[in-house]
């Protein structure tokens, strides 16, 4: 009997870990179709409300490409209740955070405030969905803004030209082709009546998702969304199903710049990587880890203490969901450097299509993305943004397990092969600047 | 008798059922509750294991104290290089024993520096907890110096130091504390190429002997941890140290914070930067609080005075100031900074010693004190979001030896202990006429940018303005 009892709790014991451990998140739909995502913790005394917007800069109409990129700046301009910015004012005289910003797959608007003043945030998420100021006045400043911001950047520096280049041709085809900003010859001449027109699908009730996080009261919290998101309109249901992996064409595309003045001569390569819905975009996220995140920068060592080339390197990266690029930017003073930092660079490259790494690399990398996934689980907005992500992309909302599984079980196998399809050069656009 | 054991069965079923929905809802309780646990080694390492089930990975933070030994132009390279040696990755040729122990780790940590103390934070995961203790004894028994890294980290220490870090300000709050409790003060540039290049690796050594010691170090730990399991891997895996010279026994600190205007030339298109730094109260002290409310009714966003005057009288940009509070054993530092055009700088400097002024003469209205104090304790509960948010509490906890004003919980207590007249009372001792010498504010500020603009948009605080070169 007793052995039985031990038996028993031998196996209830391991159970306690997993539970402290997943994440619980559920939802719930209003009758105007709004759907409510909850992710509750606790151990905190914060809150954050998310109004995640599935839809970007993607799905801006041909002809009024930027318009999105425009709301991400008029969303802090008040409405009827409100003047500029003080929905920002509110926000920070009770000590909380507020942030925005439009991508190219969804849009997404946050508050981080103490948990007992979780209505003040609903009620202001809720004021700009029904009546956000568009007038004239707003939309040309804002206009104006953006144009004069992004000229100047064009203008003034070649790196941001080179990239917005290799971007655009990394992205041929695909719904990520043009810059998030738009036409900046158009930007300017958008007709005020289209993006009023164009607000109404931007905040259309079917394409929006509340994600709310942290600490509250349940019961609290649906009377408050009820009592500011129930007599929104009730949004059109989009007919096309969401997202596919685009199948970016492969081939290889080389370019020469040459700048008169150019202090530093430097190479831009564009890598085609796969999509964040695609079952290969975390072990291409591996190689991204491996190769350019700081805190184990291979390409680093490679190139600056293996091969004592004195170049700088600089990479992002673009996590779309249909389409990606890893952007790697090398800079020398010396032209032979570069030559020989692009030469050791393809190399390395091979060695990654034809070797596997080592296993101390791959459980060093693999702990450096967990540790990461985890601080984002634990974070209030990352957790927000995720989840969003996550049920955009997939219609699910616990994927906390699944994606730490697949995480801890990354080979170096599944990373040669990654490194095989994506680090060919046919996948490749380069582009050299070179003083002249 | 059938019967009977089928009812004895049954209870059995129904204790263990009952045994582990008790268990579970017991688990589920300590899961969501941090628990403290204190203990102080018998080499002396003070550890502090934050028990918090939920957290799904650990933060360590090892505190060594440096105990001035930032203080002149010498000991200053000598710690910076230091730290450089040890932790920076892009110098890891030969590879250190260290550097591999930290990528094995998880590789995800970062090392700060201030004059009182290097903060080395870690995140891993809960299966590297046993290797953990092997790692804080490479920490403190170091002996991987090499001479090809250290000449490289002389040679290029600026790109290394100035990497992925908010460098201005570091050198901004090192000129600030010099500047408050200095018997010495930089009147050069700081970490000049020449007295890199004077400091030898014998240097570097004996720093570590003296200052990288298990007793003269915190250890504070946070996750999901067994913290006697902890303790008994330490204690096993630290040998003892060797040991301390008699150390001499420091003066007490004089806080200078007269006010004083640096100007550090950086050769940058971005805009200057002003940091406005104040000697404040102890954490431990109970000034402390009210202190940070007049902080907050002064250069709080978007209620503060300052704020307000800014769009009101000079029709500037509406500027929004930052506010950085740099914990230390004796005070604490308040630094307000941002990032301004060159035309509104002496605007700006002026707007911020006229409204100082007015504090006193015009008190804190009843409506400013309460925006001031909802702003703190709004902020307050915002930042424990944070997964490490309690750390720094336990610290100053340490370095009160128990007092410390920020390691009670926030609630209505707190209206009690900062009452509007004990504010007024704080900033009137803090700011006031009695502590202006010959009429003159208090407050070392720093702007950081191209000091020939700089000087060409000084008019009335040029004269008062001493140019410090950056290497």
């Amino acid at each position: 009997m007793i052995k039985a009892w031990i038996f028993c709790w031998c196996l209830v014991i391991p159970l306690v870990p997993i539970s402290a451990q997943t994440v619980t998140v559920s939802s719930f739909e209003l009758p105007n179709g709004l759907k409510v995502i909850l992710a509750p913790s606790n151990n905190m005394q914060a809150a954050a409300v998310c109004v995640y917007h599935m839809q970007g800069a993607r799905n801006d109409p041909a002809d009024t490409r930027g318009i999105s990129y425009l709301y991400q700046y008029l969303m802090f301009d008040g409405n009827e209740n409100l003047e500029p910015y003080d929905h920002v004012l509110f926000v920070n005289k009770m000590g909380g955070i507020v942030s925005g910003r439009v991508n190219y797959d969804n849009a997404v608007f946050f508050e981080t405030l103490p948990a007992q003043e979780i209505n003040v945030a609903l009620w202001l998420e809720s004021e700009r969905l029904k009546s956000l100021r568009l007038q004239d006045a707003n939309i040309d400043y804002h206009k104006n803004q953006i144009f004069n911001r992004i000229n100047r950047l064009w203008e003034s520096s070649q790196n941001f030209k080179a990239q917005t280049w290799v971007s655009s041709k990394v992205f041929e085809g695909s719904a990520y082709e043009y810059p998030l900003y738009g036409d900046l010859n158009k930007i300017r001449f958008l007709s005020n009546d289209r993006i009023r027109e164009n607000y109404r699908n931007f905040q259309d009730l079917a394409n929006i998702l509340l994600i709310i996080a942290g600490k509250f009261d349940i019961n609290e919290l649906r009377a408050g969304i009820n009592k500011f998101f129930q007599d929104i309109p009730p949004g059109r249901k989009p007919s096309n199903p969401v997202f596919s992996a685009h199948n970016q064409r492969k081939s290889f595309l080389l370019k020469n710049w040459m700048i008169e003045g150019l202090k530093r001569n430097f190479v831009v390569y564009g890598i085609k990587a796969p999509a964040k819905i695609g079952y290969n975009f975390m072990y291409f996220d591996f190689l991204r880890y491996y190769l350019t995140d700081p805190r184990f920068a291979r390409l680093d060592h490679v190139l600056n203490i293996v091969n004592k080339l004195d170049v700088e390197i600089e990479s992002s990266f673009t996590d779309y969901m249909e389409a990606n690029c890893l952007t790697i930017q090398i800079s020398a003073s010396k032209r032979i450097n570069l030559e020989k930092a692009k030469y050791v660079l393809e190399k390395e490259f091979q060695a990654l299509s034809s070797n596997p790494i080592s296993n101390s690399d791959v459980r060093a990398v693999r702990s450096m993305m967990e540790i990461d996934f985890l601080k984002s689980m634990v974070s209030l907005e990352e957790r927000c943004l995720r989840i969003g992500e996550f049920f955009h992309m997939f219609g699910e909302l616990n994927f906390f397990d699944v994606q730490l599984k697949r995480l801890r079980k990354i080979t170096s196998y599944d990373i040669m092969e990654s490194a095989k399809k994506y680090l060919v050069k046919e996948n490749q656009v380069v582009l050299n600047v070179y003083d002249k | 008798m059938f019967m009977t054991n089928r009812i004895s069965q049954l209870r059995c079923i129904l204790c263990f059922l009952g045994g582990v929905l008790f268990f579970l809802g017991c688990s589920r309780e300590l899961a969501s509750e941090t628990r403290l646990f204190s203990f102080t080694t018998s080499k002396g390492l003070v550890v502090k294991v934050l028990q918090d089930n939920d957290m799904p990975f650990i933060q360590a933070q090892l505190l060594i104290y440096l105990d001035g030994n930032s203080q002149n132009y010498t000991s200053l390279a000598i710690s910076q290089l230091m730290a450089m040696n040890m932790f920076e990755r892009e110098l890891n040729s030969p590879p250190s024993n260290l550097m591999g122990m930290l990528q094995r780790q998880g590789n995800d940590y970062k090392v700060e520096q201030n004059p009182e103390y290097v903060k080395i934070t870690m995140n891993f995961l809960p299966d590297r907890l046993a290797a953990f203790p092997k790692l804080l004894k490479e920490i403190f028994y170091y002996q991987s110096f090499h001479l090809k890294k250290f000449n490289q980290s002389k040679e290029k220490f600026w790109s290394l130091f100035a990497k992925n870090r908010d460098w201005k300000k570091e050198m901004a709050f090192l000129l600030a504390y010099q500047q408050m409790i200095g018997n010495f003060y930089f009147s050069q540039g700081l970490l000049l190429q020449d007295i890199l290049n004077r400091i030898n690796l014998a240097q570097l050594r004996s720093f570590l002997l003296t200052t990288f010691r298990p007793d003269n170090a915190l250890l504070i730990l946070k996750g999901k941890i067994n913290p006697y399991f902890i303790l008994g891997m330490i204690e096993k895996d630290l040998p003892q140290p060797s040991p301390r010279q008699s150390k001499t026994k420091k003066e007490g600190i004089t806080l200078n914070a007269n006010r004083k205007i640096f100007v550090l030339n950086v050769n940058s298109a971005e805009q200057p930067a002003v940091y406005w730094f104040d000697a404040a109260p102890a954490v431990t002290d109970v000034s402390y609080l009210p202190y940070v409310i007049g902080n907050i009714a002064l250069f709080g966003f978007p209620g503060g005075r300052i704020y307000q005057s800014e769009k009101n009288q000079f029709s500037m940009a509406g500027y929004k100031v930052n506010t950085e509070t740099y914990f230390l054993k004796k005070f604490t530092v308040f630094c307000n900074y941002l990032r301004l055009k060159y035309n509104d700088l002496e605007n700006f400097l002026l707007l911020v010693d006229q409204e100082r002024r007015k504090f006193v003469v015009r008190p804190i209205e009843r409506k400013e004190y309460l925006d001031a104090l909802n702003y703190y304790i709004g902020r307050a509960q915002v930042e424990t979001s944070r997964f490490d948010y309690d750390l720094q509490a336990e610290i100053d906890r340490f370095h009160s030896q128990g007092m410390g004003a920020l390691a009670q919980p926030i609630g209505p207590q707190i209206f009690q202990e900062v009452s509007l007249n004990r504010v007024m009372q704080v900033m009137d001792e803090q700011m006031g006429s009695r502590h202006r010498s010959s009429g003159r504010e208090k407050g070392i500020v720093v702007l950081i940018g191209n000091a020939n603009l700089i000087f060409n948009n000084l008019k009335i605080l040029k004269t008062e303005a001493l140019e410090i070169s950056m290497d």
